[in-house]
């Protein structure tokens, strides 16, 4: 276990040095995060911004802010955490490297999940705290709701983890799975409003088929105090299951792996 | 002119072909451009919670026409230029083609309405079924269709010179394309991808009648879920007609000046 988390810190050392060659990117990687939340906040802007319209399913506009934030938050920790990693799945696969990954006295999940950062989007990660502590000022939060909200939100980011690397693991297979992460953001879209303000057909496919709903609503229920005792116990068995059958899978596509060319 | 005309249609068959490899990966494209769906799924959900079932005289029904049609149109509106030049700037792969005898301009511009062409049929069917799911209703006359196709093609040119006038930008800086999503957000809101124009702030409506973004994404919805008239099309025509002559000049000035600064890669 040490030498694990020795490890992430010589990974996490190596990414950032890497990266602070190209600090002119940053001023790039601000305005894709302004872009990112001013598309979630003009959105709930506008809906509010009907005369009449005091809640969106069943939302106040502060409680709706603070689903936008767990958004923001969520959308920062995939380009800070998951992408740069699972992006380059595929591409190792193509270009046979993964051998090299796959020859290393270490763990390849972990080797493939922690290798990468990218540092630049921190911002993502910075807005999304703060929409969420701005968001809670204007609501009644409870030590303990803040207690079961964490542990709401560290299933969550355990959930978009896992359907990440069960996306990118296909890549052993079908070699091209930048689609497959295109598919995903699309859906994960959806995670800017509260679950409840869709047609209930379209909620219990957020909420079953691609669990956005635990992602997003559900921590932003926990923080308000509003979540029912059945949903908080199923974030983290639906998270269990999911990291399970990600690494299930995972075993499988490598055991499979036949490298580059012939 | 006839040269001209030779080359770009070979220039087009080429990437005729090429796109229609490419057609499970359009599929996902599409499929991933959901952020109209979504409003409208929100937006129906609003229409339904309300009293009388309606917001600002659209019913839940009125809500699904017009976003439907905003999808299909936004669709038909991609330009992914900003990054191919991107791309080929840093990449020194320009080079190459600048030996061409035509703008590589011409090139792109047929790649992507090749894309259209292929998009165009797969689209159909997927509008008429999310139209059966959420009940949305279109304009039946054919007159409007003629007035969107109209308008669609002069906004997919405007939105194709201020993308390629951006991804220029590539000369200079190696973000271009984060302004080029900067702007995209300027296009979306305005252009009525959040919600009908109608329905934000005075001032803002204001400021977007004299924008090229209403003209090419909300007015052409709006004729096809029978939210706008034959008359405001004609209008819009000619404001998207200015446009199109300022950005024709600026992607021409912009590349001109940005051809200087180019050294490519290796050199």
């Amino acid at each position: 276990m040490t030498r694990y988390l020795r490890l992430i810190r010589i990974f996490t050392g190596a990414t950032i040095s890497a990266q602070l060659e190209y600090r002119a990117n940053f001023l790039g990687a601000v305005l894709a995060s302004l872009g990112e939340v001013g598309v979630a906040l003009l959105g709930i802007a506008v809906l509010f911004g009907q005369p009449g319209t005091v809640s969106v399913g069943g939302y106040s506009f502060h409680q709706a802010l603070l689903v936008v934030g767990f958004f923001m938050l969520t959308e920062g920790f995939i380009s800070v955490f998951v992408q740069p990693n699972m992006s380059k799945i595929a591409e190792a696969v193509r270009t046979g490297s993964m051998d090299f990954t796959l020859l290393k006295p270490i763990d390849a999940q972990f080797n493939v999940s922690t290798r990468n950062l990218n540092v630049l989007r921190v911002t993502d990660i910075l807005i999304g705290l703060g929409l969420i502590v701005y968001a809670a000022s204007f609501l009644t939060v409870t030590v303990g709701g803040v207690g079961v909200a964490a542990v709401m939100y560290l299933s969550a980011l355990v959930i978009v983890y896992c359907i990440w690397l069960a996306l990118s693991t296909t890549a052993f297979w079908f070699v091209k799975t930048q689609n497959m992460s295109e598919l995903f953001n699309g859906v994960f879209g959806a995670g800017r409003f509260p679950v409840t303000a869709f047609p209930i057909p379209v909620r219990a496919f957020l909420t079953f088929v691609v669990p956005i709903a635990f992602i997003t609503t559900v921590p932003a229920q926990a923080l308000t105090g509003g979540l029912s005792p059945l949903l908080a116990l199923a974030s983290p068995l639906v998270a269990a299951v999911l990291f399970v059958g990600s690494r299930l899978f995972w075993k499988r596509a490598v055991g499979s792996y036949t490298s580059a060319s012939s | 002119m006839t040269p001209f005309f030779r080359k770009f249609r070979v220039l087009f068959s080429t990437q005729f072909a090429l796109m229609t490899e490419y057609r499970a990966e359009i599929v996902i494209w599409m499929l991933s451009g959901t952020l109209s769906l979504v409003m409208m799924l929100v937006w129906m959900g609003q229409a339904a919670a309300a009293p009388g079932g309606q917001i600002r005289g659209f019913s839940a029904g009125d809500f699904a026409s017009y976003f439907l049609a905003t999808w299909f149109v936004g669709q038909l509106l991609v330009v992914w230029v900003a990054w191919e030049l991107d791309f080929e700037v840093r990449q020194g792969t320009l080079s190459p083609k600048l030996l061409r005898p035509m703008d590589p301009m011409w090139g792109h511009y047929s790649g992507h309405v090749a894309e259209k062409i292929v998009r165009f049929p797969i689209m159909l069917v997927l509008v008429s079924l999310f139209a059966w799911l959420a009940g949305a209703r279109f304009s039946l006359d054919w007159r409007v269709y003629l007035a969107v196709l109209g308008l669609v093609m002069l906004g997919f040119t405007v939105r194709f010179l201020w993308e390629y006038s951006l991804g220029l930008l590539a000369f200079w800086t190696e973000s271009s394309t984060s302004f080029q999503e900067v702007v995209w957000l300027v296009y979306a809101a305005l252009g009525g991808l959040f919600a009908p124009l109608a329905f934000y702030p005075q001032w803002v409506q204001d400021i977007a009648v004299w924008t090229p973004f209403p003209y090419m994404l909300g007015l052409p919805a709006g004729l096809i879920a029978g939210k706008a008239t034959l008359e405001q099309a004609g209008q819009g025509a000619l404001v998207l007609i200015g446009w199109l002559a300022v950005f024709v000049v600026v992607r021409l000035w912009v590349w001109r000046v940005g051809l200087k600064k180019y050294g490519a890669v290796g050199a």
